[in-house]
């Protein structure tokens, strides 16, 4: 049970916090120094996306699922005006095909975006990037992760985007002949 | 089989019967020898009596001749000393002869006979004395007067030859008589000490056996008497012991009754205070009842209020839910900004700035609803826990209320109880008093029997020594009967 003086300082923290972030100056320098990533999980793994790399989030929209050969491919979702195709973010993590579909969506790409599922999506991070390593050879589980960030005390592997939309392309093609 | 007594009777009656026979038959011959002897003695008297008609009539006679030659009155003295006995003496003969006719008859020709020679003696002598000798010698001589004492004497003698037959009768009479007697006295007691003998053998000897051998089964019965007498001596002695730890026993058994009894008496005390408690408990129970009713009505309305309140838990949940989603869609709202803001480049860095402000507010909006949730959690688990409890309660409420119900039944049944167990208590009061009434009868009863086995076993050992005695008795009486007898 949450005390009641507990609750009134509570309030008076996200005030004051509300008050601190807006009395504070704008600074390019600082903004540029920090790293902006999405923290997601895939099938209990932590992982991270960067937000640089992601033209939006979406949720709750409905899939439509198409035949394919590409057994990555969830189906077809309408956002914002247009048809995008959506993926398994686990499955191309190479997860078990039956790991759990989430209800967060991301979309890749400006012009021919893409869609990945997100099994779970715990929040937005702000990072300085000096806390972004560079992900050696032999800690890499797969050729998409390039980076590792270091927030909240615990370690996740930064997943490329572009590498997947451009596995994803691939397949297509191969697909498509 | 004829008993002793009937033997005996029988061997003595039949002698007795004898000597009755021969009484009788002695008692005849004697009385009618008697008889006999008294009809000798009278005729002896009659014919004493005709020799005194005749010896009167010879001596009036005598007179009257000595008279008549002498003429001096002095010789008529026999004459009238004979002609006055001589009436008295024929009337005797009269009297005596009475039972015979033929002498009647002769007796009446003997008195005229005498008459009429007293008449001829009184006429001669009256004539002497009128001096007329001659005349009187001269009626002498006609021999009248002897005439008529001759006949007088051929009567008397016919009356005597008759009485003198009727005696010989009568002694052969009585010599018969007398010899009857003789040989039935002989013969009878003869017949008698034979028959006595022959019964007193007879007795003897069966009574000798019989009376040997019920000897010698009392000897053998007073042995048997003897060791039986022993073994009730020994037994009366065993029965006064246990008699003795029977009294011994009743006596503890009554302290025990006693003691059941005050024990009775104060259950029957502790159940009468156990009532009354019951009672007060009952009263104390319904007064509980109410109070648990009003409970009960009070906690429907907590639960009726607390599962208001879990609704309205339940409303705040749903409107958190709404402020949750409304708070990830303003994140996901300020993410796309952050991410078109970074599409803007330089013009949308100020305006990352302030998405990301919003984001930060979403987020910590989100923050707060879970914390709001989990407080809505903790107050529908309260709730629902206070609901459960509350049920719970008005559960055991009821349950209560029931058992107050079954313990307010349960009083009314434990009053009753004590009740029927007070009266219990008293009739067990009552019946350990009779029964320690009874004990100390039994207690005096068997002091008693005790005293009788007591008794018991010393007229045992008297009956033993009475046995031992009846067998020296028997011994002796077994000698007595049976002289080679060896006891």
């Amino acid at each position: 049970m949450i005390e009641p003086t507990r609750v009134s300082s509570r309030a008076e923290q996200l005030r004051s916090a509300f008050d601190r972030a807006r009395a504070i100056p704008f600074s390019s320098e600082t903004a540029e120094q920090i790293e902006n990533l999405l923290a997601i999980r895939v099938s209990g793994d932590a992982f991270a996306i960067r937000l640089s790399e992601v033209s939006g989030l979406a949720t709750n929209k409905k899939i439509v699922a198409l035949p394919s050969p590409i057994p990555e491919l969830l189906g077809v979702a309408g956002i914002r005006g247009r048809l995008v195709p959506v993926y398994s973010l686990a499955a191309l993590l190479g997860y078990s095909a039956n790991a759990d579909q989430g209800r967060w969506l991301a979309l890749c790409g400006a012009e021919e975006p893409v869609g990945l599922v997100i099994n779970d999506f715990e929040g937005h991070l702000r990072v300085p990037l000096a806390q972004v390593y560079k992900a050696e050879q032999k800690d890499m589980t797969s050729t998409h992760v390039t980076h590792v960030v270091r927030a909240s005390d615990m370690v996740r592997a930064v997943v490329s985007i572009p590498q997947l939309v451009e596995i994803i392309r691939t397949r297509c093609r191969g697909a498509g002949e | 089989m004829w008993t002793f007594g009937r033997r005996i009777v029988v061997g003595f009656m039949i002698p007795c019967l004898l000597l009755l026979g021969i009484g009788v038959v002695a008692y005849r011959s004697i009385s009618s020898l008697t008889s006999t002897s008294y009809l000798v003695a009278h005729t002896q008297q009659v014919l004493e009596h005709l020799a005194e008609v005749l010896s009167l009539l010879k001596d009036a006679e005598t007179g009257q001749r000595g008279y008549v030659i002498t003429g001096d009155e002095a010789f008529l003295e026999p004459y009238q000393a004979g002609i006055g006995d001589v009436p008295n003496v024929v009337k005797a003969l009269r009297q005596l002869t009475a039972d015979n006719s033929n002498q009647q008859t002769r007796l009446d020709q003997a008195e005229l006979l005498i008459a009429a020679k007293l008449a001829e003696l009184k006429q001669t002598i009256e004539m002497r004395r009128k001096g007329n000798l001659e005349e009187t010698v001269k009626i002498i001589r006609m021999g009248e007067g002897k005439r008529q004492m001759d006949d007088l004497r051929t009567v008397l003698g016919q009356m005597e030859h008759e009485e003198r037959e009727q005696l010989k009768l009568r002694t052969e009479e009585v010599e018969a008589s007398a010899r009857n007697a003789k040989s039935t006295i002989v013969l009878g007691t003869v017949i008698c000490l034979l028959l006595v003998a022959a019964t007193a053998f007879y007795i003897t000897r069966s009574l000798s056996g019989q009376i040997g051998l019920a000897v010698r089964h009392v000897q053998s019965s007073s042995s048997e008497l003897q060791s039986a007498s022993s073994q009730q001596a020994s037994g009366a002695k065993e029965s006064a012991t246990a008699m003795s730890q029977i009294n011994t026993t009743i006596t503890e058994l009554q302290a025990t009754s006693r003691q059941i009894a005050e024990s009775a008496q104060r259950v029957s005390h502790v159940a009468e205070e156990t009532s009354s408690a019951a009672r007060a408990g009952d009263q104390t129970v319904q007064k509980t009842h109410e109070s648990v009713s009003g409970i009960k009505r009070q906690v429907d309305l907590i639960v009726t209020h607390m599962l208001d309140l879990g609704k309205k838990s339940q409303q705040i949940g749903g409107i958190l839910e709404i402020i949750n989603e409304l708070a990830e869609q303003t994140n996901i709202l300020a993410i796309n900004a952050t991410i078109e803001a970074a599409g803007a480049g330089d013009a949308g860095k100020r305006f990352s700035v302030v998405a990301d402000e919003i984001r930060k507010l979403a987020d910590r909006v989100g923050g707060s609803t879970k914390e709001i949730r989990v407080l809505i959690e903790e107050i529908r688990s309260a709730v629902n826990t206070t609901v459960m409890a509350t049920e719970g309660g008005s559960k055991a409420v009821d349950l209560g209320a029931r058992q107050f119900v079954e313990v307010t039944a349960a009083l009314k049944q434990i009053t009753e109880l004590v009740g029927t167990t007070t009266q219990a208590a008293r009739e067990i009061e009552l019946s350990t008093k009779q029964q320690s009434t009874a004990v100390e009868q039994v207690n005096v009863a068997v002091s008693q029997v005790a005293k009788a086995s007591q008794e018991a076993e010393i007229s045992a050992n008297q009956t033993t020594q009475t046995a031992g005695q009846l067998a020296g008795l028997s011994r002796d009486l077994l000698r007595l009967v049976q002289a080679n007898a060896r006891a």
